[in-house]
């Protein structure tokens, strides 16, 4: 008992001399919700950073500051001058970077990231067009925390499988992977808006082009599963089948929803190398226009093959466009390095080869059900 | 030469708990980050050479057990005074004793070290290295049943943090893991011995074997909390694989701790950081132990009470931990750990198995021309 009463006086002095940890307290920190990098017109590196102050008498305000230096961290410590609370990052939801920029190189700006412990992985990174600071500091009329506004829109969006995802993690994964290039979304202030405009894609370190948001349901069919996607497209009278309806429309409009997609890549010539890509598609038809009669199972089927024959063109002009701009943000190298044994493959050799790709789409199109009104 | 350990009944503990001695000893600060060092060799066949590791861990226990075995209820320091003689004997005890004490100091400055890059940057270095210490001397005052209580606990309070891994298998795919094998063996076995760092811990039964219970138990024991250890670690590391990708992984210095920070609850933002604090309940057990094995091979070379010993090795050990100060000086010492460990953990126990067993059959001859004549 003596030892113990011993002990436990000897842990309370040593804690009361020592155990005071910086603190940081609610009222008294600034919470980074949002940084966006940019093109310095001084320096190297221009930031403009959301900061949410958070009160506990009055509501929350939001500060945008933008700041200019040689690092991001130096940029970090001139916003902490500019304001009366210590700034942490530990809330940071978003990076964005400026078109200007990532067209140069984000590698520092990924890895200085990586870096900091008290930066999430699961935080998002998204490419702005245009500047950065007339996008943060503008002040919209609706909202009222644009750093948070923008998080919502990209975390929405991503969660509803509109949008390919960007995590902080996922963008590393492909940077420092030999066969994968890195493809995020681009925001774009609209008036009094802020949306998405497209995605961005990466050749390594680069950006080299850009697709439109629409096109970004193909480039996730590509590379990845969706679990309850949705889809919208216009058969045009080529397209469409001869006897599916009595008047040959001028074009077929469609909707899906709750689609199901599962893609397999295998690699059947590596030395070309050459790709079979099958994908299953399972959806549920919301929209049709003009209306087709769903009875029949021969029209149906009719309807399935031009829908799969319509997807496969828009697949492969997607591939295409990917092969001319040398990105391969669908993850083709990634098959062909766990397929061909001792491939070493670096990115410089996968986009040497990535050229001259060859690609068998496949596309096999089910409609599950079309809503609960016939 | 009879020195082997009495003991009495009550300072005993049942066999069934050598399974979580051994697990806890086992898993400690290495697991927080050993997927880099074995990826840097056996790349994404780096499962293999866990599993290769876990192999070894299997055999070098079955030599350990045997070699206990032939001397009934004896440690390791009472073995080696009656195969060498008293003074080799006495220096290899040193040996051992002084790799005990490094062990501990590795696995003390490593959670320190985590502690200051995840958690606190400005909390100093000796007040994290004496409240720890003073943990582990208040429970190794309470002896040897404390402390196996203390592993039991640890084992199970830290049971809720491996379902976790589910959550970064969702991003993980399994493509890295092809093609398998690609690897040539010798990267393979490199891998494997980059594991010993890790892996190390479970040698803990050359000096607690004469404290269980039911002798007869311990190899089955043994082998089960090796297998489970092998298992978590081969877990840890192929969903590592998965989730990172080669270039990101050989830059992940806690790539386990990593693979947390991507998980949030609605109640808990960032769930590493709760993880972090917790892994003092899992490397409290290696610290409790390491210091135990140190104690048990002191008292054969000189004569020192518990209390004594156990305020001298805290005082030095706290002052090194203040010495040792940079990452690359901790890293230095961790790989001297898992370079002595080798040999001494790996490769000595099947040699001084054999030494056994020719003693044995040496003194069995003798005996039976003594009785002969």
């Amino acid at each position: 008992m003596k030892t113990l009463s011993f002990y436990i006086i000897l842990l309370f002095i040593v804690s009361l001399l020592a155990g005071c940890v910086q603190t940081n307290i609610l009222d008294k920190v600034g919470l980074v919700t949002l940084v966006g990098y940019d093109v310095g017109t001084e320096e190297k590196i221009s930031t403009t950073a959301v900061v949410r102050e958070v009160n506990p008498e009055f509501q929350s305000n939001v500060q945008v500051i933008t700041t200019e230096n040689k690092t991001s961290k130096g940029n970090r410590m001139k916003t902490n001058r500019k304001l009366s609370k210590k700034i942490m990052v530990g809330q940071m939801r978003v990076i964005l970077l400026s078109e200007e920029l990532a067209k140069d190189n984000i590698h520092h700006y990924i890895e200085t990231n990586l870096e900091n412990a008290t930066v999430s992985n699961s935080l998002y990174l998204a490419v702005v067009e245009g500047q950065m600071a007339p996008l943060l500091e503008y002040k919209y009329n609706n909202i009222e925390d644009v750093g948070q506004h923008i998080y919502r829109l990209l975390q929405q969006n991503i969660e509803q499988e509109h949008m390919i995802s960007s995590t902080l993690h996922e963008i590393a994964h492909d940077m420092y992977m030999a066969g994968d290039d890195i493809a995020m979304p681009i925001i774009k202030k609209d008036e009094e808006l802020v949306g998405i405009a497209g995605i961005a894609l990466f050749k390594e370190d680069k950006m080299v082009g850009r697709l439109s948001a629409e096109d970004s349901f193909f480039v996730k069919l590509i590379r990845d599963n969706f679990k309850s996607g949705i889809y919208e497209t216009v058969l045009q009278k080529d397209n469409v089948p001869s006897d599916l309806l009595k008047n040959k429309p001028n074009e077929i409009s469609l909707a899906f929803d709750a689609i199901r997609s599962k893609r397999d890549i295998k690699l059947v010539n590596p030395t070309t190398p050459e790709f079979d890509l099958n994908l299953k598609v399972k959806a549920q038809i919301l929209e049709i226009v003009p209306d087709v009669n769903m009875d029949d199972p021969k029209k149906v089927a009719k309807l399935e093959k031009a829908i799969s024959k319509n997807l496969t063109s828009d697949i492969i002009r997607i591939i295409d466009y990917g092969k001319s701009i040398e990105s391969d943000v669908f993850g083709f190298g990634e098959k062909y390095r766990s397929s061909v044994r001792g491939s070493n493959l670096t990115k410089e050799k996968w986009h040497e080869l990535y050229k001259n790709m060859k690609v068998n789409v496949k596309v096999d199109f089910v409609i599950m059900r079309n809503g609960v009104f016939e | 030469m009879d020195n082997s350990v009495q003991l009495k009944p009550n300072d005993m503990f049942n066999t069934y708990l050598l399974f979580f001695v051994i697990h806890s000893a086992q898993i400690g600060v290495g697991v927080q980050g050993f997927q880099r060092i074995v990826y840097q060799d056996a790349k994404h066949d780096a499962w293999i050479s866990v599993i290769l590791a876990g192999v070894a861990t299997h055999i070098v226990a079955f030599c350990m057990i045997k070699t206990l075995e032939v001397y009934g209820s004896n440690d390791l320091y009472g073995i080696q005074q009656d195969i060498y003689g008293k003074w080799i004997g006495n220096f290899l005890n040193a040996i051992y004793i002084f790799y005990c004490s490094i062990a501990f100091f590795s696995v003390l400055r490593n959670y320190i070290e985590v502690i200051q890059a995840w958690l606190f940057p400005g909390i100093s270095t000796w007040f994290l290295s004496a409240t720890l210490l003073l943990i582990t001397i208040y429970a190794f005052t309470g002896g040897l049943r404390v402390i196996v209580g203390i592993s039991f606990f640890s084992v199970v309070l830290a049971l809720w943090i491996f379902p976790m891994l589910i959550f970064p298998m969702k991003f993980a795919t399994l493509d890295s893991l092809y093609p398998i094998l690609e690897a040539n063996v010798r990267s393979l076995l490199k891998g494997a011995y980059s594991m010993t760092f890790t892996i190390l811990g479970f040698e803990i039964i050359n000096v607690i074997y004469p404290f269980i219970k039911d002798k007869k138990k311990t190899s089955k024991y043994t082998h089960l909390a090796l297998l489970a250890t092998t298992f978590i670690y081969l877990s840890v590391m192929m969903v590592s694989i998965g989730y990172y990708s080669e270039g990101k992984l050989l830059r992940t210095v806690w790539a386990t701790l990593t693979l947390f920070s991507f998980i949030s609850f609605p109640f808990m933002e960032r769930f590493e950081f709760v993880a972090v604090c917790f892994w003092m309940l899992i490397i409290l057990p290696n610290l409790c132990l390491y210091l135990w094995a140190a104690y048990r091979g002191v008292i054969r070379l000189v004569n020192i009470s518990g209390t004594k010993f156990v305020w001298i090795f805290s005082f030095i050990i706290f002052l090194a931990t203040l010495i040792v100060g940079s990452r690359t000086q901790i890293n230095m010492v961790n790989n001297q750990v898992a370079k002595v460990g080798f040999y001494i953990v790996f490769v000595y126990p099947i040699l001084l198995y054999m030494l056994t067993i020719l003693k044995k059959k040496f003194t069995a001859k003798k005996e039976q021309t003594n009785e002969n004549t």
